[in-house]
């Protein structure tokens, strides 16, 4: 009679027994193969145990095996800043600006519902000299309400905060550019967390009377995005894709200046920061005055901004990410190339 | 000739019309697919999907970590980042890139995890929508070694067929009790197995909460209760020829009861200790000796008046026992968190049937029936002495 009962008992659970080898074969049979998506590249031929931390190390982010999506020069109009031009006050310039809702890519594969100045996260780089009137038609072609609020000094009513452009209308502001020194545009309509965080921010790069010194000038805003809505951030950034400056190094020269115009529009988290590997370079907070530090890292708090100038006393890979390093393994990291 | 081949004809058209239904079913069921979406508009806009994934196990190897992830909704989901501790790490997966509803994929993770520390893995679908898994400490998952194979069957056999077989031992006392004491074990008996079927219930319910709403749902944990009810109860007629179970049959019945539950103990030792949840310690394993000890006791009762020899009473703690093993193995090496909801199921309907069995022989044998002292008393003596040496384990 035990006998009858055990082998029922087996048969039940036989299909169960076999799961663990079948497993085992597929898993081995696709490492072995290296039959497998490969996501990021990773070297699949490491052995599992001392070489295994290369293929965790930065070496693994570098190139085609960061994590980032796009080519080479998708971002190129966000990096690059149009040129400075000379004072010359009363000088009219003229630019549109439309909000649309679109999905971005902000990470291989992943798709944030943004809303977008011009259809990219940050928005266009705005750029002035001192004096010069600028003149902003923005059509709003998005589905929310918004604006655009400028930081600088100019009436209150040019300021994006009270006049809500509705759904397909459109608002023309007009204002000096003053003070000069590096500032930020960012959506003024509520809630205001929402509007900020969906993607609708800028640089926004008024130059000073007196020319800064010519340099290699890249403009970098950092920000973050939660895409499951709990209030934290998913994902960091420069210009908006996570890891692009480990996939495609920004190509300096060694010795020339390069002036960085930085500025943080994260959500959710208080500060983000910039660090600099193996150099150091002097950091103007708001590109205004004449106090400069002499560091590696900077903080900024949430619209805060500043001016980075850097020369490079190296050749090399030289790596600059946040010093928060949640920030640095979420996206926030890229490299300079510096060349002889 | 004609009136019969009439009610033939009338038969076959009673057969035929049964299809009806089936036939109508489905030409609505297309003409209202074809319709796409726009009956439904007439309702409203329905929400995005939840683009959670469902993650079944967590697998730490040197230098790697493989996550077995499930698609649980309807739509398809695409994994587009693995996250460790919230830090993007590269990843290969081994089955498509877009999972489609139901279907799995194992996704590996070359990373360097540090032992016994607590550790976070996220996956994060294309929506941007992350689900994590905790791990409250970070244990290299056993291999199918031979090592660990003996290991774990070791430990089936310390809380399953040796407690059970100490507990058999009870036997020769047992025969010199009278009917009224033997009634009272009898009653003890039933009291531990209603309370080994309370607990597997609820663990039954417990896990089908965590699947996802296509394949759990407490008529799943019905259909394993239903099935052993009723598998018991054919197994019980059968061995009684239709008059109930007696004497070494009704102690059979206790033992499958009992050897379904130790299954289900086994699995879930095995489990928690492969996915580093559970301390498997000294002291967990004497509680669980303590703790099923009196499983034998529940097998002796009713086989107290017969003679029973050395071979069926080892056979007897075979049955009862020897599943944990089994149950450790399953556990250790492979989870099916479906299979294990219908097992507990049925672990909890084994064990509420022999209930019944063994009641309506002690109401039979016990002078005054269900009614008495030493049938109140054992009952309660069993649940109580259950619970007591749970504590062990807890």
């Amino acid at each position: 009679m035990p006998k009858f009962t055990r082998k029922k008992l087996l048969c039940l659970t036989a299909p169960l027994a076999a799961v663990p080898i079948a497993g085992k074969l597929v898993l081995e049979g696709s490492s072995a193969e290296a039959a497998g998506h490969d996501h990021a590249a990773h070297n699949t031929s490491a052995s599992h145990t001392s070489t295994s931390h290369a293929a965790v190390g930065h070496a693994a982010m570098i190139g085609e095996g960061a994590p980032a999506v796009g080519g080479p020069h998708d971002l190129d109009a966000l990096l690059y800043p149009p040129p400075a031009l000379p004072h010359e006050p009363g000088r009219l310039r003229e630019l549109t600006i439309v909000a649309t809702d679109r999905e971005v890519e902000i990470a291989p594969g992943v798709f944030f519902p943004a809303w977008t100045y011009n259809g990219t996260i940050p928005g266009p780089v705005v750029r002035a000299t001192e004096d010069d009137v600028l003149r902003v038609r923005f059509v709003n072609a998005g589905a929310h309400p918004h604006t655009i609020h400028f930081h600088g000094i100019h009436p209150t009513n040019m300021d994006g905060v009270f006049e809500i452009v509705e759904r397909d209308g459109e608002l023309t502001y007009e204002f000096p550019a003053r003070p000069a020194g590096f500032h930020v545009y960012h959506c003024h309509a509520t809630p205001l967390k929402k509007h900020i965080h969906k993607g609708l921010y800028g640089a926004f790069i008024i130059d000073p009377k007196e020319p800064r010194e010519p340099a290699r000038e890249l403009v970098m805003v950092m920000n973050g995005y939660d895409t499951d809505g709990d209030g934290e951030n998913n994902f960091y950034t420069v210009n908006g894709r996570t890891f692009y400056y480990a996939r495609y190094p920004i190509r300096v020269k060694q010795g020339e200046l390069v002036r960085v115009y930085l500025a943080n529009l994260t959500e959710f988290d208080l500060v983000n920061s910039f660090h600099l590997h193996a150099d150091f370079f002097r950091y103007q907070p708001t590109g205004t005055g004449d106090r400069w530090e002499y560091t590696d890292t900077v903080m900024q708090c949430q619209g805060q901004r500043g001016v980075l100038e850097i020369r490079f006393a190296h050749a090399g890979t030289f790596m600059f990410h946040a010093h928060q390093s949640e920030f640095t393994e979420l996206g926030w990291m890229g490299y300079f190339q510096v060349e002889e | 000739m004609e009136a019969g081949s009439s009610a033939v004809g009338r038969g076959v058209a009673w057969r035929v019309w049964a299809f009806v239904p089936i036939l109508l079913l489905a030409v609505v069921v297309g003409a209202f697919a074809s319709t796409g979406d726009r009956l439904l508009d007439l309702v409203g806009q329905s929400p995005p999907p939840a683009d959670e994934l469902d993650i079944r196990r967590v697998e730490f190897r040197p230098g790697e970590i493989r996550v077995l992830a499930r698609n649980p909704q309807r739509e398809p989901i695409t994994i587009a980042v693995a996250t460790v501790d919230d830090a993007i790490v590269p990843f290969t997966t081994d089955g498509p890139d877009e999972l489609g509803r139901l279907r799995s994929t194992r996704v590996v993770i070359p990373y360097d995890w540090v032992a016994d520390e607590p550790i976070t893995v996220g996956l994060t679908s294309s929506t941007g929508i992350q689900t994590t898994a905790e791990i409250g400490a970070a244990v290299e998952t056993p291999t199918a070694s031979a090592r660990g194979f003996v290991g774990y069957g070791l430990v089936g056999l310390l809380v399953g067929v040796v407690p059970v077989a100490l507990g058999l031992l009870w036997l020769p006392s047992l025969r010199r009790l009278d009917a009224r004491w033997l009634g009272g074990f009898l009653a003890l008996t039933c009291g531990l197995l209603a309370f080994l079927g309370v607990e597997a219930l609820f663990e039954a319910f417990e896990l089908q909460a965590g699947l996802p709403g296509a394949l759990g749902g407490p008529g799943l944990v019905l259909l394993g209760v239903a099935l052993a009810t009723l598998g018991m109860t054919l197994v019980s007629s059968r061995l009684g020829r239709g008059s109930g179970a007696t004497g070494l049959a009704l102690a059979l019945l206790v033992a499958i009861g009992i050897g379904v539950h130790n299954l289900g103990e086994g699995l879930a030792i095995g489990t928690s200790f492969a996915v580093g949840e559970l301390q498997l310690g000294t002291f967990f394993v004497i509680g669980f000796m303590v703790h099923n000890v009196t499983e034998g006791l529940g097998i002796a009762a009713p086989a107290a008046r017969e003679r029973v020899s050395v071979t069926r009473l080892a056979g007897l703690a075979l049955v009862a026992g020897a599943p944990a093993i089994l149950g450790a193995w399953l556990g250790g090496y492979a989870t099916n968190d479906t299979l294990a909801v219908l097992f507990f199921g049925i672990a909890a309907g084994a064990a509420l049937q022999v209930v019944v069995e063994v009641g309506r022989y002690a109401a039979r044998t016990t002078p005054g029936g269900l009614r008495s002292g030493a049938a109140i008393g054992g009952f309660l003596a069993g649940i109580a002495v259950m619970w007591a040496t749970g504590l062990f384990v807890g």
